[in-house]
């Protein structure tokens, strides 16, 4: 077949081996209603307007800022939602589940909304247990200074920043929680944009990359250990991470060399993506060159998961492959070996317009990971922003790095109405594009994706962000799915989120391999609750837990049922 | 082209070497090439040695060189164009951007020297590369009609079956597929034998519009080896 042209052959022999021994999957017709509205999630973003001569330029290049963190902040076993906006003086949005697909605004009484001010633009937000107290608190990252809020337990969170070390200024656009020297305590990393300089106040116009597909004048990455009592400390440079300068627009973690440690992905706009392997030790090595080779695209996604059954991670990246950019996605197959190959044209995941937030996720509970996708830049008017582009780039000695050289972009649309992706699993091997029929095709200028099971039956829905313009909420209703379990992690000497714990599910067929991570994917913090589709198996033979420590567990738990489990209950 | 063909005979050594052949170090091919800037033989052997060690900008700044020292030589600017497509795939997408337009300037340059059927094939061709949205396509069809007009009144070559090959990918992509396989069908008259043009008359447009994804692929290394042009 085709699809597998490109596949090292030890990988398609294990695909293939899978096959023979799987039975097969039971018909699900995989669909999806559009709730938003009705469930009252469908709270408008709104770009950061700025001021001055570059006003137009500078809210082009801070388009995202729609993102959405989903956690269960009550422990009341229902995933709640966390919706950000960033224009000045608008308020982000703590939507409580009531239960029935129905959501309340309760931003108020939790006291979580700010973070827009004149100096600061909100742009991502997660849900972390920083301090092992068993209640969520929430990050809110943002161009400027983060937020840190402290759940209180009765609804209100408290703002602890400023006792908290996280008080440096950076242009972050992502964050993700988790616990990189496997002390028990969560730790954060950032993703940063422009280097750390107010974009307010610009002395200096020079502040874009300097280069559209090798800049390295970006705002890189910061690791912020949690030395616990609610205190970070900046521990970049010390951890090997510093000499990354690029772009960032997303990070990702996971156990990629199957050594029990997270390692880190980071995807960078205008040049290239880098891969670090966890050295055990409180630091990481770059090992770009020998595992993924440099590159020059436009990296706008991290998600990490096993998408081909051969019980290893892979990582999927978004890119920019429109009509006038063919640079295609990469999904990153893992060999084994610690190198991974891109196998997005094979798989038939190459192409998804401007890629943006990207999650795996087993929609019909067939046991293989699907993928969602969103895309789309800026849906406008009907001139396009493109051939202005053109000229600018093509304008002998023009320096890109300039906000002076960049033309006004006005009304025009520049990759905008882009519809939507959701490729299905196609047993390992390739995947095959069903949005127009699972009715998720959506044209919204698509930022972020939240999955979670909201109404606890099993099935994965997700809230999609869109820039200037409401999120949505996708309800799955898919017929016939298969059969599922979902565990709900509890770490008691590694982190109380369990983020970082991989979960291995034998059945009479098949060997799954799930992990939990602490907001991998552009603008989106998912459910860490570990959802696993089991197709037509009415039985599991074995599930393990290795938590985020490195200890293993056998637990056991019913199928078609949400379980909690919780760190040395197992055997 | 033409006078580089007339001197064959002088440089019959240098075709001896198989292109890229990498066992000539580049200074000496470029002490070949900066002998006779006209020389397309010898300039076409030096790039394909730069391919192989992927030295495209040594060869940039060799042919800058060049076309300042010889700023009338329609070949030097020729394959100074040529230069900028082979550092293509080894590219960035907005590099290939500015490498594919500068190519375009040098091929200009060339033709304003000395029209010549490889100049309006190769520069007509080379727009077919650019996203329909830039608006180029057009300026394609108008060189390769001028090719197919220079080849007419010349003595057959084999790679005249180019232009028919690309004039009707050029028709086919500005969505005029009836025009696209009439010059198809008068290229197969002319050459019967010609695998592309058979291929693309026997295409349905599903696997018609995926061969013209993959033949304009810009990420995808372009043959700029011109020894057809003195082995056919």
């Amino acid at each position: 077949m085709d699809v597998v042209t490109g596949l090292r052959p030890a990988a398609v022999l294990a695909a293939c081996a899978v096959l023979a021994a799987a039975p097969a999957p039971p018909p699900a017709t995989i669909a999806f209603e559009e709730i938003g509205a009705r469930a009252g999630v469908a709270l408008r973003h709104h770009t950061r307007a700025f001021q001055g001569p570059y006003a137009d330029v500078l809210a082009m290049f801070t388009s995202g800022g729609a993102a959405v963190a989903v956690g269960d902040y009550d422990n009341d076993g229902r995933e709640d939602v966390f919706l950000t906006d960033s224009a000045e003086g608008a308020s982000s949005h703590l939507l409580h589940n009531d239960g029935n697909l129905r959501f309340t605004d309760v931003t108020a009484a939790a006291g979580v909304g700010g973070g827009n001010d004149s100096r600061a633009i909100v742009s991502d937000a997660i849900w972390f247990d920083y301090d092992n107290d068993g209640w969520p608190d929430l990050l809110v990252a943002r161009f400027g200074t983060p937020l840190l809020y402290h759940n209180e337990r009765n609804g209100r969170f408290t703002d602890v920043t400023a006792q908290s070390g996280l008080q440096a200024f950076g242009n972050t656009i992502a964050a993700i929680a988790f616990d990189y020297d496997r002390d028990g305590k969560l730790d954060l990393l950032f993703g940063n944009y422009f280097k750390p300089v107010s974009l307010f106040d610009l002395a200096d116009p020079h502040v874009l990359p300097t280069d559209l597909d090798n800049a390295s004048n970006g705002g890189g990455v910061t690791l912020w250990h949690n030395l616990g009592g609610g205190r970070f400390e900046n521990a970049t440079a010390r951890a090997g991470l510093a000499g990354h300068t690029g772009w960032t627009l997303d990070v990702g973690h996971g156990d990629l060399n199957d050594d029990g440690w997270p390692d880190v992905y980071v995807a960078s706009d205008y040049g290239t993506d880098r891969l670090f392997f966890n050295n055990r030790d409180g630091t990481f090595t770059d090992v770009t060159q020998k595992a993924i080779g440099f590159d020059t695209k436009k990296g706008m996604n991290v998600d990490i998961a096993d998408y081909d059954g051969d019980g290893r991670l892979d990582v999927y990246v978004t890119n920019i492959t429109d009509e006038y950019m063919r640079e295609c996605n990469m999904l990153w197959h893992n060999n084994g070996d610690g190198t991974f190959t891109d196998v997005a044209r094979e798989t038939g995941t190459c192409e998804t317009g401007w890629g943006w937030a990207a999650k795996f996720a087993d929609v019909d509970n067939d046991g293989w990971m699907d993928l969602f996708v969103v895309n789309g830049l800026r849906s406008a008017g009907p001139e396009n922003y493109i051939p202005s582009v053109l000229e600018m780039i093509l304008r002998p000695g023009v320096d890109f790095s300039d906000l002076r050289s960049w033309p006004p972009i006005g009304n025009k649309t520049w990759s905008g109405y882009q519809r939507k992706r959701l490729f299905r699993n196609v047993r390992g091997t390739a995947f095959s594009d069903v949005a127009a029929q699972a009715h998720v095709d959506n044209d919204r200028d698509g930022r972020g994706i939240g999955l979670g099971d909201f109404d606890n039956d099993g099935r994965i829905d997700w809230i999609q962000t869109n820039a200037d313009q409401p999120a949505m909420l996708y309800h799955n209703v898919t017929r016939a799915p298969g059969h599922w379990l979902e565990l709900q992690l509890k770490g008691t000497t590694s982190n109380r989120d369990a983020i970082g714990a991989r979960v291995t599910v034998e059945t009479p067929s098949r060997r799954i391999v799930r992990e939990v991570n602490g907001g991998n994917g552009y603008a989106s913090r998912s459910s860490t609750r570990v959802h696993v589709g089991l197709g037509a198996e009415t039985s599991v033979r074995s599930i393990v837990v290795r938590w985020p420590n490195g200890t293993s567990e056998h637990v056991s738990a019913p199928i078609d049922r949400i379980t909690t489990i919780r760190e040395g209950d197992g055997r | 082209m033409m006078r580089a063909l007339r001197c064959a005979p002088m440089i019959v050594a240098l075709v001896l070497q198989a292109p890229g052949d990498r066992s000539v170090p580049l200074d000496q091919l470029e002490s070949r090439v900066t002998a006779d800037p006209d020389d397309l033989r010898a300039a076409n052997e030096y790039r394909m040695t730069v391919i192989a060690e992927k030295a495209y900008d040594r060869a940039l700044d060799f042919f800058k060189k060049l076309t300042d020292d010889h700023p009338e030589s329609a070949n030097a600017h020729l394959n100074y164009g040529f230069a900028y497509v082979d550092k293509i795939p080894a590219a960035g997408a907005i590099g290939q951007v500015i490498l594919a337009n500068s190519a375009l300037t040098e091929f200009t340059r060339s033709l304003e020297r000395r029209p010549s059927w490889v100049g309006y094939y190769t520069r007509g061709v080379s727009y077919l590369y650019w996203p329909k949205i830039f608006n180029r396509w057009p300026l394609g069809v108008a060189d390769l009609e001028t090719a197919l007009k220079m080849q007419r009144a010349d003595r057959r070559h084999a790679y005249h079956v180019r232009t028919f090959v690309a004039l009707g990918d050029a028709y086919w992509l500005m969505d005029d597929p009836a025009k696209a396989r009439a010059a198809w069908r008068t290229g197969l008259k002319e050459f019967p034998d010609s695998a592309p043009l058979k291929q693309r008359l026997a295409a349905k447009p599903p696997d018609l519009k995926k061969l013209m994804n993959d033949t304009y692929d810009p990420a995808r290394r372009v043959d700029t080896n011109l020894t057809e042009l003195w082995t056919s």
